[in-house]
């Protein structure tokens, strides 16, 4: 242990602290920075986090120093402050300032530095500043504007020790200095986005969020990403019920700061023309009180002979179709659906956010063929609930021509074409449930948008087709619903499925 | 109803028999507003009304009137779509769609800019917000009728020939 | 059948008055508020340019309430909401029946009473058809379902209630001066001096009375300072709220028609009706001639005087509009010029000598003319005072009925009938 004082406050840190992390938590905020980042190698290049050490003669990088037992540090001084009013200046001597076309502004480095420490005027009077090329598509993602990057060699680090495929890299020397791609690379690994995440000025900026909103505007919402059954923790970034990007949110047990650019993509889903957006009854839309009259006729106050639960569904919503159809009767499948190559960072070759909820509950999973036989065989009513399962080409076929197929789904394909009616359900970012990911974690995510046209929420319309059965108890809240769902899966008082951790819930011996 | 404990105004004053009978004040109070109505009658011209569509008041050249979106050399806009405007906007009555500009030196600009007119409070906040001199609200055409809530939508064609002269 | 087309032509000659006083009282009321208020009021619509200084606007309100659309609220009671405006209206206009206008008029030798139905009870004809205005207005307030309508017949009812006492009470003491309950003989009453001077008018004989009448009569007609049912800074506008296009219209030429009423009873209880002061019937007889020619000079004279003043601001204000209301001066000029001229010609029949036939009926419509010049002057004072007094709060309304009016009424009868007694 080391103990020392951080602007006239006696710390103690473990050996081999970085004095960066030391300062951060001795000042509740972080010391001004461009280049360090906790998840990266120290480089050393900004010297933005200088700080007055007793017994040093100079101004030294907190970053590249490690804590020392008796050491006296000054984060506050006035040489401090003019140390990082002095660097950032320098920063702008070439910058372009040209924070209205930027996307980056409202969330740069630069900007909000310069609020907080600069705010002077420039003394240089030379106003030709070098020009570098702008606009730069490097890879399908990302777009770079080299007048506007500090050199921090964040992504340059990223590249070449997160994903190691070493795209980037810094060519010139001096004012000259450039990031860039080498001739004939792109940037095109699947994490490409996250050089965007910790670009801390405008240089590298998304392609698919470009121009698209002012960062300010966004409201923020909790999510998980569907995309894989990692189920990276997100934040859902919306305004006026559209969903405009998605950001890692940090979570050290599942994907740290990073996710990868196909889960950024998943946001597309909820906005795609291929929603449905309204009850049909035969391919024709009606109402949602015609539709539960026909739910009505179709069920005759029995529970449907089969329940079809995709591991796209939330685990609440599983809970309630083990409810409604009984346990015996409800399986999950095709278990071949949505299986597509992954890599050892963290895409997971299982494309679906929940298939370890349908183990949680008992849900058997069968493979295409036994599932198309289970569906021949059921004399009744079939509700399917999300995903697509007739994808599968046996289980189409079983699908075909079948009466009273009732598809509880999100999205238009070959299961909502054969179904004879199909009630509307929210995405994820639409309702807030939970998805349990491949190592078995519960993670609990928010409502982002507001639900399109008549689409409402799956566990409702579940929950009425419970009281349509005749079923008790009555789940009138998602609360109610959870409860039932703690209670048979968890030991008593395990969970309060309401407050889930902020790292998600771990069940003991959970681990795979 | 009771009133006690609260402060006793002027009607609590102790008033002559005559004053609380009403009647002298009400008298004073007719003569007050006939000796008004005697003076407008023989001197109409010297009354303050102004005739509106005929006579007009002059306002003063800081008056804000209805906005325009100034214009580079060659006619486009000279706005970049950086929305300073509508974030400074009290009414929330801007709304801007940005592009891509064909020419990189410009890189961005807005693919629609629209104002509600309706919403507008006319503060001048988008003027000052602008970085570019972009919007001006210095037209001083406050005469802005429509006959649909739609067409006071107004949109970027219309905000860029909307010159200092001309009316909606 | 004389007799019903004499009634038939007296009905529509009071309809037509009434009528026409409601437009010439819109006007007067926007006019004179606006005048009162320092703006200029009404000026806008015109037929051909010419605007009457705004006498237009009331005749193109009515046009333009005639073809608005009616908006009824969806959960009216429907029987009850269509008959309120007409009931009112109906009983607005049913009170003139014992109003005489004048004494009488000779024609083709009958000697024709000016008055529709001249009722042993006029009096308590008009105090009972006064009440039932107020059915018409709280049938209003409540057919539409609403609460502000329901509170504004709710006050209308309190209100007529409280005052409709008083009012009784006021003529009960004309009633003991003139001992008579027939309207035709208190107006008729009121051609004495008293001491050879003093008219013997109502308001003369019964001040207090009349002063209570007064302020009852503006509580019944529901004018300013007593317009608590239309409140429209509480109760939005009342009772007639949810009214729209021509049961709106009824509505607001309800109140007008009632203040031609009230003034009207003003005119005939309390200020001589159609008698001329100081000069009776037969003064006016027997000096016809002299009148006649005065009459004709003064007429002459200020037109003259009048078409002088438009010929003068015509050219002040050559060009002013640049469109047809430049006309306007030069056109009342030439019409007041054209009044002078026929009154001059008039002068020129040499009306000196007009024989006792026409000196009778010239006194008939000089007794017309003075019924409809009082008449006038007392509907002005509602419109005068509605532009001066506040409002009412409602306790206050509630205090001044009750506590002040109704001991000072039963004071004025008891005092009257001692003195009665007495002489």
């Amino acid at each position: 242990m080391a103990k020392l004082t951080i602007d006239d406050q006696e710390y103690e840190f473990p050996d081999g602290t970085s004095l960066f992390e030391a300062c951060r938590e001795a000042r509740g905020e972080a010391l001004p920075h461009f280049c360090y980042h906790p998840d990266l190698p120290v480089a050393g290049v900004c010297r933005l986090c200088q700080v007055e050490v007793e017994g040093m003669p100079k101004l030294t990088i907190a970053c590249n120093t490690t804590v020392r037992d008796g050491m006296v540090v000054h984060t506050r001084s006035e040489k401090v402050n003019k140390a990082v009013q002095q660097i950032l200046e320098l920063h702008l001597i070439n910058h372009p300032v040209d924070c209205p076309i930027c996307d980056q502004a409202g969330e740069c480095g630069l900007q909000n530095q310069y609020m907080q420490y600069g705010l002077y005027e420039s003394k240089v009077e030379i106003q030709a500043k070098v020009k570098k090329h702008k606009a730069k598509v490097i890879g399908p993602y990302v777009i770079l504007d080299m007048e506007r990057c500090v050199l921090c060699s964040r992504c340059v680090r990223f590249c070449n020790e997160v994903t190691g495929t070493g795209e980037l890299g810094i060519f010139n020397r001096g004012d000259r200095a450039e990031v860039d791609v080498a001739p004939g690379v792109e940037l095109d690994n699947n994490y490409s986005m996250n050089t965007v995440d910790i670009c801390p000025v405008g240089a590298l900026t998304s392609r698919d969020f470009r121009f698209a909103k002012r960062v300010w505007m966004l409201k923020s919402a909790q999510g998980v990403c569907p995309g894989c059954a990692t189920g990276c923790n997100v934040r859902i970034d919306h305004e006026a019920g559209r969903i405009y990007r998605l950001k890692p949110r940090y979570n050290p047990e599942v994907n740290g700061r990073w996710m990868c650019d196909r889960g950024r993509m998943t946001y597309k889903q909820v906005h795609s023309e291929r929603r449905l957006l309204t009850p049909l009854d035969g391919g024709k839309d009606v109402t949602w009180a015609a539709a539960r009259e026909q739910l009505a006729r179709m069920l005759e106050g029995k529970p449907p002979a089969l329940a079809v639960v995709s591991p796209h569904a939330s685990l609440e919503e599983m809970f309630l179709a083990v409810k409604l159809a009984g346990a015996e009767a409800t399986v999950s499948g095709p278990a071949n659906l949505d299986r597509e190559d992954g890599d050892d960072l963290l895409l997971d070759a299982d494309r679906t956010p929940n298939r370890r909820g349908l183990a949680t509950l008992g849900i058997p999973e069968l493979q295409s063929g036994a599932l198309a036989d289970r569906l021949r065989a059921a004399s009744g009513p079939v509700l399917v609930l999300g995903g697509d399962p007739a994808r599968d080409e046996a289980v189409a076929g079983a699908m075909e021509g079948r009466e009273g197929l009732i598809f509880v789904g999100d999205h238009d394909g070959p299961t909502a074409q054969a179904a004879q009616l199909v009630l509307p359900a929210a995405v994820w970012a639409e309702k807030a449930g939970v998805f349990v990911n491949r190592m078995g974690r519960w993670q609990g995510f928010q409502q982002a948008v507001a639900r399109p046209g008549a689409v409402r929420d799956g566990w409702r319309i579940l929950a009425e087709m419970l009281s349509l059965t005749g079923a008790a108890p009555a789940f009138e809240s998602l609360r109610a619903v959870r409860r039932g769902l703690t209670a048979k899966v968890l030991p008593e008082g395990e969970l309060d499925m309401d407050r889930m951790p902020e790292f998600g819930f771990m069940p003991a011996g959970g681990e795979r | 109803m009771s009133f006690e404990g609260l402060p006793r105004g002027s009607a609590a004053k102790k008033q002559s028999f005559l004053e609380r009978t009403y009647f002298p004040e009400i008298i004073r109070g007719l003569v007050v507003t006939m000796r008004h109505l005697v003076k407008n009658i023989l001197h109409t011209s010297e009354m303050p009304t102004m005739q509106y569509p005929e006579e007009k008041r002059v306002y003063g050249e800081r008056f804000r009137g209805r906005h325009r979106l100034m214009q580079r050399e060659d006619g486009s806009p000279r706005c970049v779509a950086c929305q300073m405007c509508s974030t400074a906007c009290p009414a929330d009555c801007i709304t801007i769609e940005a592009a891509e500009h064909p020419d990189p030196e410009i890189e961005k600009y807005p693919a629609s800019f629209q104002i509600d007119l309706l919403r507008c409070v006319y503060c001048g906040l988008c003027e000052e917000a602008c970085p570019c001199d972009a919007i001006r609200m210095d037209t001083g055409i406050y005469e802005i009728a429509a006959d649909s809530r739609s067409s006071f939508v107004v949109d970027k064609d219309f905000l860029l020939n909307n010159t200092t002269e001309g009316t909606l | 059948m004389t007799i019903v087309y004499e009634s038939l032509a007296k009905i529509g000659f009071m309809f037509a008055v009434i009528m026409g006083m409601v437009v010439v009282l819109i006007w007067m009321e926007r006019k004179g508020a606006a005048f009162i208020q320092d703006r200029t009021g009404p000026n806008r619509a015109s037929i051909a340019g010419i605007r009457l200084a705004g006498l237009i606007h009331p005749v193109a309100d009515v046009f333009k309430l005639l073809f608005k659309e009616d908006v009824a609220p969806a959960n009216r009671h429907r029987a009850l909401y269509n008959m309120a405006p007409w009931l009112v209206m109906t009983v607005a206009l049913s009170t003139y029946a014992v109003i005489p206008f004048g004494d009488f008029l000779t024609v083709a030798g009958r000697r024709i009473p000016l008055v529709v139905a001249n009722l042993d009870v006029g009096m308590l004809y008009i105090l009972a058809v006064a009440s039932l205005g107020t059915y018409g207005i709280v049938m209003a307030g409540w057919a539409a379902n609403n609460k502000f309508t329901f509170l504004g017949g709710m006050r209308a009812t309190a209100q007529m209630i409280s005052y409709e006492i008083n009012m009784g009470l006021a003529l009960l003491g004309l009633m003991l001066v003139f001992g008579s309950l027939r309207v035709t003989d208190i107006a008729a009453g009121q051609a004495d001096l008293i001491w050879g001077f003093l008219p013997k008018w109502g308001v003369v004989v019964q001040p207090v009375g009349f002063l209570l009448f007064l302020t009852t009569v503006y509580a019944e007609t529901n004018r300013n300072p007593f317009d608590l049912p239309e409140g429209e800074s509480e109760i939005v506008a009342g009772y007639h709220l949810e009214y729209s296009s021509l049961k709106f219209a009824l509505f607001f030429m309800a109140e007008y028609a009632h203040m031609v009423i009230g003034a009207a009873l003003i005119a005939t209880l309390y200020f001589g009706g159609y008698q001329v002061p100081w000069l009776p019937r037969p003064a006016l007889e027997e000096h016809a001639g002299l009148l006649l020619t005065l009459l004709l000079a003064g007429t002459a004279l200020v037109s003259v005087l009048i078409s002088v003043a438009f010929l003068r601001r015509a050219g002040r204000e050559r060009g002013k509009f640049g469109d047809a209301r430049d006309r306007e001066p030069g056109m009342g000029a030439g019409l007041w010029l054209i009044i002078a001229l026929a009154a001059l010609a008039g002068l020129l029949q040499n009306p000196w000598h007009i024989g006792p036939s026409g000196a009778e009926a010239f006194a008939s419509f000089i007794q017309i003319g003075a019924f409809l010049a009082k008449l006038v002057f007392f509907a002005w004072l509602f419109i005068w005072v509605r532009w001066t007094l506040p409002r009412f709060r409602y306790d206050q309304l509630m205090h001044v009925g009750w506590k002040i009016m109704l001991p000072l009424g039963v004071a004025n009868l008891l005092v009257t009938a001692l003195v009665m007694a007495l002489v």
